[in-house]
C-alpha cells in the first residue's frame, strides 16, 4: 500500500566520467539513431532497464512530466565555428549544412500499449513534446512552455514507453567537449511518475471510475472519507 | 472518451530548405519566411506541415492554452478560427496577432538575434512571457482552426537581397492545447451552454455531479420502491 514519487533520467552515453570515443554497437546514441525514435527504457542506448515498462495488476502510474533536451533555433548562416558561448547548451555547434539550430532537435513521445499519445491536429501521430517547451535540465535560458495536464494515465496491466527522437544532423550531433559530438552524451530524457501500489491501486481506479483526477491529495481524500463513512 | 494535452510545433526548416515537409528529418535547413505574409504553421507550406487543415469533427473540442513563436525577426502569432481572426486592433482592424516578444519559444531564449554570415549573434539576455492566453480560446465542433504565423521584417537578415537558407533566421512557433473527445467533448459544449471555463477540471466536476445526480436518483428509487411494499 504505497503512493510513490518515481522519477526515470535518460542519457544517451552509458558511460559514467569522461565519454570514450564512439564505437559502433556500444550502446552509445550515435548519430544512426538520428530521426529513430528510441525507448528511453529499453531502446538499447545510454542508461536503459531490464524490461519494458510495465504495470502489474496491483499497480497504476501517473505520468506528471516528460521532458528533453531543448533547442535554439538560430540562423542558416552559421558554419561549425561559431560554438553557442551561452546557456545549457553551450559548446553545441551549427553546421552551414544543418538546420540552423542549436541543440540536437529532440521530441518526447508517451506510447501506452500499441497508442501514441500526442497527435497532429489531423489526429496523425506525431514525434511528441518538443524539448524545447518542456527542457531537461531547466533553466532561466530553457523554461517550460508545456505543463503534462491532464496527467497520463497507465492503468493496471498496460506497457508503456517513453520514446525519444533527435532529428540532429551528423556533424550537429552534441558538443565538441567530451567528445559528445558523436557519443551521444548530450541528449537527455527526463520523466516524473507516481505509482500508486495494492490498496492506492484499487483507490486510483475507484477515482477514475468517478471521474475524479488521480493524485495523492484526492487519494488521501477517498481514504478518509471511507475512514469516516466508519465512523472513525 | 479522453481528455488530452497535445502540443503542435512549427520551425521553418524542412529537406533542403525550400518548401515544406510531413515529417522532420535530419536533413532539414532554414526555408526563407517571406515578410508581412501570414503562413498558416499546419499547412502553409513552409517547414513542417501536416495532412490538412485543423479542425475539429463532430466529437471533438479543442481549447487553445498558449501559443508563441521566437522573438526575432518581428514574429507574431495569430489565431484564426474559420475566417475570423482572433487578435485585432482597438480598432477591429487587422493584426499580425502576439508578439513573439510577449509570449517567447523558447521560454528564456534570447531577446534578439543579429543574423551574421559567419556566427550568429544572440542578445545576452533571457526572454519571458509577458502575454498568457487566458480565456482560453475555444474551437468547436465541426470548426477549422489555423494558427498564422508573421514576420513584418522577413526572416532574411540581407534586406534587398534574395532569400536564401544561408541569410536567414531559424523561427518557431509552439501552439498548446486540449483536445476533448467522445463524451468529454460533449461535456465540454454542455459547460460552454452552462458559461462554466472549459477545463479539465470542470469537465471531471460535471462527471462527478452526474453521478451523484445519478445515485440519489437511485437512492430515492429504492427508498420509494422499500415504502411501496409497506
Amino acid at each position: 500500500m504505497s503512493m510513490r514519487s518515481q522519477v526515470y533520467a535518460w542519457n544517451g552515453n552509458s558511460f559514467i566520467g569522461a565519454a570514450p570515443a564512439f564505437a559502433a554497437g556500444t550502446g552509445q546514441f550515435g548519430t544512426a539513431q538520428s530521426g529513430v525514435q528510441t525507448s528511453i527504457f529499453i531502446g538499447g542506448f545510454g542508461n536503459n532497464i531490464t524490461k519494458p515498462a510495465e504495470t502489474t495488476a496491483t499497480e497504476f502510474v501517473v505520468i506528471e512530466d516528460v521532458s528533453c533536451t531543448p533547442t535554439l533555433p538560430a540562423s542558416g548562416a552559421a558554419t561549425s565555428a561559431a560554438p553557442l558561448a551561452i546557456g545549457q547548451l553551450a559548446g553545441w555547434i551549427l553546421n552551414a549544412a544543418g538546420p540552423g539550430t542549436f541543440g540536437p532537435r529532440a521530441y518526447l513521445q508517451v506510447r501506452i500499449n500499441t497508442t501514441d499519445y500526442f497527435l497532429n491536429p489531423d489526429n496523425v501521430t506525431n514525434d511528441g513534446i518538443p524539448g524545447t517547451s518542456s527542457p531537461y535540465p531547466r533553466s532561466l535560458d530553457f523554461q517550460p512552455s508545456f505543463n503534462l495536464y491532464p496527467d497520463v494515465y497507465v492503468l493496471p496491466g498496460q506497457v508503456w514507453d517513453v520514446r525519444y527522437t533527435a532529428y540532429a544532423a551528423a556533424a550537429n550531433w552534441g558538443t565538441a567537449t567530451l567528445n559528445a559530438a558523436t557519443n551521444g552524451a548530450d541528449h537527455n530524457a527526463f520523466c516524473k511518475y507516481t505509482l500508486y501500489d495494492g490498496p492506492d491501486a484499487l483507490i486510483a481506479n475507484k477515482l477514475l471510475e468517478m471521474g475524479i483526477s488521480i493524485n495523492p491529495g484526492n487519494v488521501d481524500w477517498y481514504k478518509r472519507s471511507l475512514l469516516s463513512a466508519q465512523g472513525m | 472518451m479522453s481528455m488530452r494535452s497535445q502540443v503542435y510545433e512549427w520551425a521553418n526548416l524542412a529537406p533542403g530548405g525550400a518548401g515544406s515537409t510531413l515529417s522532420r528529418s535530419n536533413t532539414d535547413t532554414v526555408v526563407p519566411v517571406p515578410a508581412n505574409v501570414s503562413t498558416d504553421i499546419f499547412i502553409g507550406g513552409i517547414g513542417n506541415n501536416i495532412t490538412k487543415p485543423a479542425e475539429t469533427t463532430a466529437t471533438q473540442f479543442i481549447v487553445i492554452e498558449d501559443i508563441s513563436c521566437t522573438p526575432w525577426v518581428a514574429g507574431a502569432v495569430q489565431v484564426r478560427i474559420n475566417t475570423t481572426d482572433y487578435f485585432q486592433n482597438p480598432d477591429v482592424t487587422q493584426m499580425n496577432g502576439v508578439p513573439g516578444l510577449a509570449s517567447p519559444y523558447p521560454r528564456g531564449c534570447p531577446s534578439n538575434l543579429t543574423l551574421n554570415a559567419a556566427n550568429p549573434a544572440f542578445t545576452p539576455d533571457n526572454l519571458l512571457k509577458s502575454f498568457d492566453l487566458y480565456p482560453d480560446v475555444y474551437v468547436l465542433p465541426g470548426q477549422v482552426f489555423q494558427i498564422l504565423y508573421t514576420t513584418s521584417t522577413s526572416s532574411s537578415g540581407a534586406v534587398g537581397t534574395a532569400p536564401t537558407t544561408a541569410n536567414s533566421a531559424t523561427v518557431m512557433c509552439f501552439v498548446k492545447y486540449t483536445l476533448y473527445d467522445g463524451p468529454d467533448a460533449l461535456i465540454a459544449n454542455k459547460l460552454l451552454e452552462l458559461g462554466v471555463t472549459i477545463n479539465p477540471n470542470n469537465v471531471d466536476w460535471y462527471k462527478r455531479s452526474l453521478i451523484e445526480q445519478q445515485t440519489r436518483s437511485a437512492v430515492a428509487a429504492t427508498a420509494a420502491a422499500a415504502g411501496g411494499q409497506a
